[in-house]
């Protein structure tokens, strides 16, 4: 039965706050001390009250699990650890009734080599499936193209003695890169994509979307042939499937990431990755000037597309978008262990790389749902969870999510040892003094500070679907700008610095509104025509909403 | 069928029944149409489909009347005799056609007054999403307008508490479906109408004035009623949307917070110099640090499907008994939300609640003497005769644990209401106020 449970709004994704779910470290439904669909459904009740609008599944196929999934193995099954397609339909519909989204990450890009797909093209070169990978004799083509996991990959090309040939492979070795120069490839993730949306899900998150074609002479990147393939992803959504989304995931400068896009007629959203390590830096210089540099770097996109913003997420925290110096300034300020550091970027979770610290963590949220763009949360930093540096991988911000204080931090009620990794259990961070119980009932706490935040968030549209204005101050350690949709405008200001600072801004449009402060709704001197003084506290941030003077409570 | 877009915009957009009168409809849409009878008079189910400037749509349904051309966009306005038919249909069982679906209509089982022939028929003014047709004083049609996918909430429970030999309804007659490629939804229901019943509201506030221990006694049979209200509710462990389920670990945490929030919310905007918000005036931390010690330990009990905005408004009192309606839930919320499990305390709260508003109103409006200790009394004695009935193991273990998440239900109205009159009605902002009072007091007992 094909029951709407929602309005139909083809723009939704451009207002929602998006929360992005590892679910095999959310909650064990079924006592196997692995996350699982089940036991998701019975926290949508949590999720719901945090005012999340839309739920980002990390990979849930089948898979061997040696890329945490991104390296799949059957695109139609569930992986056993997690359920059964019918929990996930569940789950699905659950999620619905509660007026939250699903979205799923999908890797188009490559299978793993597990994949019947590949076993059948390493065996039968001539057979059906013979070119659906990318095959050479030699290891020495597209050699313009990166290698993304320097840590561990020497280089794109690996011998499979089988068939006595290289495969093509932009990540692992294990993870052979499909052939989409051959149309029944195109044609069978279209499959693959219809097969879910008829389950109800509202869009996929698409994985690793640059590399889907390969070119001599190029570095393999953003490929007008991978752009082609997308339209014809979006027309086929758009023709059968009202209301979906499809988020591009290429991580790129802002200018190349806009073509994926088109012209509206593309991807829904993309990641807007360059902005994200630059709001680090700011915090680290106390100084506001990479922000507003990337943000005047950044091309303006069509009106139906969104960029997804974040701060954090289930890989490294990506420098692959920043300058070698830049690279190097945040290594020593935020990888000062060399475990920390992984490929280019640094593998750890929020709450650490902020040194615990509430008001840092409140600002650069408030940066974060400032900006033009749909906030992406990432599990467990709502309540400032830690990492584990010591684990590989990227299993380090992975851990089981804290949901109290009981035995494996009320994740699961298996034993210890069974449990796909330990809960945290350091004085710091872990779960006895991080957890979801506790700061649900601590008024003052992140948990909660977070809930209030995003439901103000969403009382104004203006913040997914205005225009943005920079203000820059006579102080640089301030990050101004103002949003505007309709009579909405908003005048955002944050104080980078740890020190207390001054500002003053010229407003000369807005002479004679009146800056209401938005979370405790106190009216602050109207603006007259010199510039306006603000003072802000450390680290802190002010939003107001700029009113005629006869609205003012 | 060929119908004027226009000018059905312009007819949905002018009835009481229209919910959406601060958007824009740019755009409207037949998506269906069910031809209910072919012989004159003629009438036809039309799903109308009104598209918003934002891109959202609802969709409605209407009846149109007289020959495809030249009919009314909606008959049942022009003639409610019309109606007739739609309860015919059901008495036969019909399934009826569309182009994208089909209507089917369905009989309640032994639901003898189906089959008696229909003589008059009028349309009265009901709720803001129905239109309603009463038959011979003996029947009620409900007509639903805005279409809203899924099993509507007053059927669901009314079939199931029939099923289930819970007799203080007015007993289903029958209901009709749309289900198809638009949407599968509820389209309307019959069912008993207890003419002769008394609202349970204006029954109140008279007693109260004249007989305050004659309703002192109603109350007591009230809370029996509910408690064989909530028994039948959670008495079916084979139905899953029935089954008494236990609530996820987070849940009084999650409900905790939700009503701290809305206390800080509504304390923050109270204006300075009301004189009637004296005695809560700036205690917000108080009572956010009652709430604490209220949920600090302690469980929701399990949660079943309840009558989910239940007051003594939602009463009717018919010959010596009580009659239970409405069981649509909270208007506002989405059907998904409205069918939602919660614990039976909510219920009870909010009938509690309607007790303090009963007393004051009567002392307001009707000018009545209202005894000191007499919401008291009426809460004891409703408290005493459902807790007495009521199927235990639906609640908290013990006494305490039972008063405390009961406290919380009320305080969660009481500060809900304190926003509503604060808004709406300042006069009766006195009653939320001594509501919150009383529990600050209470709970400080408690505890």
């Amino acid at each position: 039965m094909s029951e709407q449970w929602f309005e139909r709004d083809p723009l939704w994704f451009k207002r929602a706050v998006f929360y992005e779910i590892h679910i095999r470290g959310f909650f064990d439904g079924n006592d196997d001390g692995s996350g699982d669909f089940r036991g998701l459904i019975e926290k949508l009740d949590y999720l719901e009250w945090l005012g999340v609008d839309c739920l980002w599944l990390l990979p849930m196929y089948e898979s061997p699990l040696r890329d945490g999934g991104y390296d799949i193995s059957n695109f139609f099954a569930i992986h056993p650890d997690y359920g059964t397609v019918e929990d996930f339909r569940e789950f699905v519909d659950q999620a619905h009734q509660r007026g939250m989204r699903v979205i799923a990450d999908l890797v188009m890009n490559h299978t793993s080599s597990d994949h019947p797909w590949f076993q059948e093209s390493r065996a039968d070169p001539a057979g059906p499936k013979g070119d659906w990978y990318v095959w050479s004799d030699t290891d020495e083509r597209y050699q313009d193209a990166r290698i993304i996991f320097i840590d561990t990959e020497p280089s794109n090309w690996t011998l499979d003695p089988l068939r006595g040939q290289y495969y093509w492979h932009r990540f692992f070795h294990h993870q052979p890169d499909l052939n989409f120069d051959n149309p029944e490839v195109q044609e069978a993730m279209l499959e693959v994509l219809r097969f879910w949306l008829d389950l109800g899900i509202d869009g996929f998150r698409l994985d690793a979307v640059p590399y889907l074609f390969e070119r001599d002479g190029t570095n393999g990147e953003n490929l007008p042939e991978s752009h082609e393939y997308l339209k014809r992803v979006r027309a086929e959504v758009d023709a059968r499937y009202p209301d979906r989304v499809l988020l591009a995931e290429a991580n790129q400068w802002p200018e190349d990431v806009v073509q994926y896009f088109g012209d509206g007629d593309e991807c829904h959203m993309a990641f807007h990755f360059p902005v994200m390590p630059r709001m680090f830096m700011a915090l680290r210089r106390e100084d506001a000037t990479p922000i507003y540099e990337i943000l005047d770097r950044t091309p303006a996109i069509p009106d139906n597309c969104q960029w997804g913003l974040f701060l954090r997420n289930h890989d490294e925290l990506t420098l692959e978008m920043v300058t070698d110096e830049e690279r190097d300034y945040m290594y020593a300020e935020y990888a000062k262990d060399p475990r920390m550091k992984l490929n280019l970027g640094i593998r750890r979770r929020l709450a650490p790389l902020l040194d615990g610290g509430f008001d840092e963590t409140q600002l650069l949220h408030a940066i974060l749902f400032s900006l033009p763009g749909s906030p992406v949360l990432y599990y467990g930093d709502e309540i400032g969870m830690g990492d584990n540096v010591y684990l590989g991988d990227r299993d380090g911000v992975r851990t089981p999510m804290h949901w109290s204080g009981d035995r494996n931090a009320g994740f699961s009620r298996a034993d210890w040892a069974q449990l796909y990794l330990q809960p945290l259990m350091d004085p710091v961070y872990g779960f006895q003094a991080v957890n979801v119980e506790a700061q649900l009932r601590t008024p003052s706490s992140l948990l909660r500070w977070l809930q209030r935040f995003i439901a103000l968030r969403k009382e104004h549209p203006v913040f997914g679907l205005g225009s943005y204005e920079p203000l820059r101050g006579d102080n640089p350690r301030v990050f101004a700008h103002i949003r505007t949709w309709e009579e909405d405008v908003l005048l955002c200001v944050h104080n980078l610095a740890r020190s207390a600072q001054a500002v003053q801004l010229d407003l000369p449009g807005y002479a004679g509104t009146v800056p209401v402060e938005m979370l405790g709704q106190t009216a602050f001197p109207p603006i007259g025509e010199l510039p306006y003084l603000l003072t802000l506290a450390p680290r802190g941030f002010f939003w107001f909403q700029l009113r005629q003077a006869e609205q003012t409570p | 069928m060929t119908v004027d877009g226009n000018a059905l915009i312009e007819y949905v957009t002018r009835q009481r029944w229209y919910g959406a009168k601060s958007r824009t409809v740019i755009h409207s849409d037949v998506l269906d149409t069910v031809v209910i009878r072919q012989a004159e008079p003629q009438l036809t189910l039309a799903l109308v489909e009104l598209t918003y400037d934002t891109g959202a749509h609802d969709i409605y349904q209407l009846l149109f009347s007289g020959s495809a051309d030249a009919g009314e966009i909606d008959g049942l306005a022009e003639d409610a005799g019309l109606a007739r038919e739609l309860v015919s249909a059901m008495r036969s069982s019909l399934t009826l056609q569309g182009s994208q679906g089909a209507a089917a209509f369905q009989p309640a089982q032994d639901f003898t007054p189906l089959g008696r022939e229909l003589g008059e028929a009028r349309l009265i003014s009901s709720e803001q999403s129905n239109s309603s047709v009463v038959f011979d004083d003996t029947l009620i049609l409900k007509v639903f307008r805005r279409l809203e996918p899924g099993i509507n909430p007053e059927l669901e429970l009314l079939r199931f508490l029939g099923e289930h030999g819970f007799r203080n309804v007015p007993a289903l007659g029958g209901w009709y479906e749309y289900s198809g490629g638009p949407l599968t939804a509820t389209l309307g229901l019959l069912q008993e109408y207890v003419a002769d019943g008394v609202d349970g509201w204006e029954l109140a506030l008279e007693e109260i004035a004249d007989a305050p221990e004659r309703f002192l006694d109603r109350l007591g049979r009230l809370g029996e009623v509910t408690a064989q209200m909530h028994t039948a509710l959670g008495s079916d462990l084979n139905d899953a949307a029935f089954c008494p389920e236990e609530p996820s670990v987070e849940s009084l945490g999650l409900l905790t917070a939700t009503v701290d929030e809305e206390i800080a919310r509504v304390f923050l905007s109270l204006p300075d110099d009301d004189e009637r918000l004296a005695p809560i005036a700036g205690r917000g931390e108080e009572v956010r640090e009652q709430l604490r010690l209220l949920t600090h330990a302690g469980t929701t009990g399990r949660v079943i499907r309840t009558h989910g905005d239940y007051h003594l408004g939602q009463t009717l009192v018919s010959g010596n008994d009580w009659v239970i309606l409405d069981f649509e839930g909270e208007p506002a919320r989405t059907l998904a939300e409205r069918r939602r499990k919660r614990s039976p305390l909510r219920d009870v709260a909010g009938m509690l609640r309607s007790f303090a508003y009963a007393a004051t109103a009567a002392a307001l409006t009707r000018d009545a003497d209202v005894p000191d200790d007499w919401e008291e009394r009426a809460r004891w004695r409703f408290l005493e005769s459902y807790l007495a009935a009521v199927d235990p193991t639906l609640l908290p273990a013990g006494d305490a644990a039972i008063e405390r998440l009961l406290a919380v239900f009320e305080l969660e109205k009481a500060v809900y209401e304190l926003r509503y009159e604060l808004d709406n009605r300042p006069d009766w902002v006195v009653i939320p106020v001594a509501g919150i009072e009383r529990l600050m007091e209470a709970a400080a007992e408690a505890l």
